[in-house]
């Protein structure tokens, strides 16, 4: 169960709809730069830095260049976004990201390598090293099958001081 | 969006490569387009600036990932210079960090 205020600015996100975006899009590859806006500007209103900022446009990013670019394969395809910010019922921030194509059904194979070693450059697959970006940004990376196309959620749980793994204070 | 790349080559082999702008999927065909040529057997050292790149997606990466290739095939050097924390921190993610020859900043 969500709630519905912001918490620190005490803003109630239904009524101000500050916290929700909407956006149809197509997959010509300049629309990467308004869906990057989009997420830039939600990752500011839930007052993410730079590093988190960076990293949650970048998992956004590749979801949307794997739907144009694997999905439609690089043809003229919609593709409709929405963006929201949510309070979880531990009073987290969190970031919904969703896509809803029209392509294909998708089966999107992750990029792995050990998680102690480093990657090789042999390591890096067309289109598997995105998919790997999203899954070690991203706390939940879903994938439902329709019968016209395919729903993508992404959820992020901002970190709480605002600072990701690597970042110096 | 834009991206800017502008090469200087050395008679000793050496080439300096910098980039101006975002590295994504629309854009890296573009830095794609000026490396190739590099990427031959009398070029020894290839060093990619990177501090006027903000933004970098895995398609830049895999761009940059040839040069790495290149450098193992042919016993050569190629190295980014001058990255910024979020290009960096991307390296980072993709466990590409200590992979690539990483210079810091203004070596």
């Amino acid at each position: 169960m969500l709630e519905n205020s912001l918490g620190d600015s005490g803003e109630d996100l239904e009524h101000s709809q500050i916290g929700k975006l909407m956006f149809q899009l197509n997959t010509k590859k300049d629309c990467v730069h308004i869906l990057r806006s989009m997420v830039e500007v939600m990752a500011m209103r839930a007052h993410l830095g730079e590093l988190e900022s960076n990293r949650v446009t970048l998992a956004v990013d590749e979801l949307f260049a794997n739907i144009a670019q694997h999905g439609y394969g690089d043809k003229p395809g919609r593709v409709e976004f929405e963006a929201k910010l949510h309070i979880n019922h531990h009073r987290q921030k969190e970031l919904h990201f969703e896509f809803r194509d029209y392509a294909p059904v998708m089966h999107m194979k992750r990029f792995t390598c050990g998680d102690e070693k480093p990657c090789s450059a042999s390591d890096v697959l067309p289109g598997g090293l995105g998919i790997s970006l999203m899954h070690s940004i991203m706390d939940v990376v879903q994938h439902e099958a329709l019968p016209d196309g395919n729903h993508w959620l992404l959820i992020y749980i901002c970190k709480s001081d605002g600072q990701c793994e690597g970042e110096e204070s | 969006m834009k991206l800017d790349v502008r090469v200087e080559e050395k008679e000793s082999g050496m080439a300096k490569v910098y980039v101006q702008g975002d590295v994504t999927i629309q854009t890296s065909p573009e830095l794609r387009k000026v490396l190739k040529p590099l990427f031959v057997a009398k070029q020894q050292e290839i060093h990619v600036y990177l501090s006027d790149v903000g933004f970098m997606d895995s398609s830049g990466i895999a761009t940059l990932v040839e040069g790495l290739q290149w450098a193992r095939d042919m016993q050569g050097r190629f190295v980014l210079h001058d990255l910024r924390d979020t290009v960096r921190d991307v390296f980072r993610l993709a466990k590409l960090d200590t992979v690539f020859e990483i210079a810091e900043v203004g070596a």
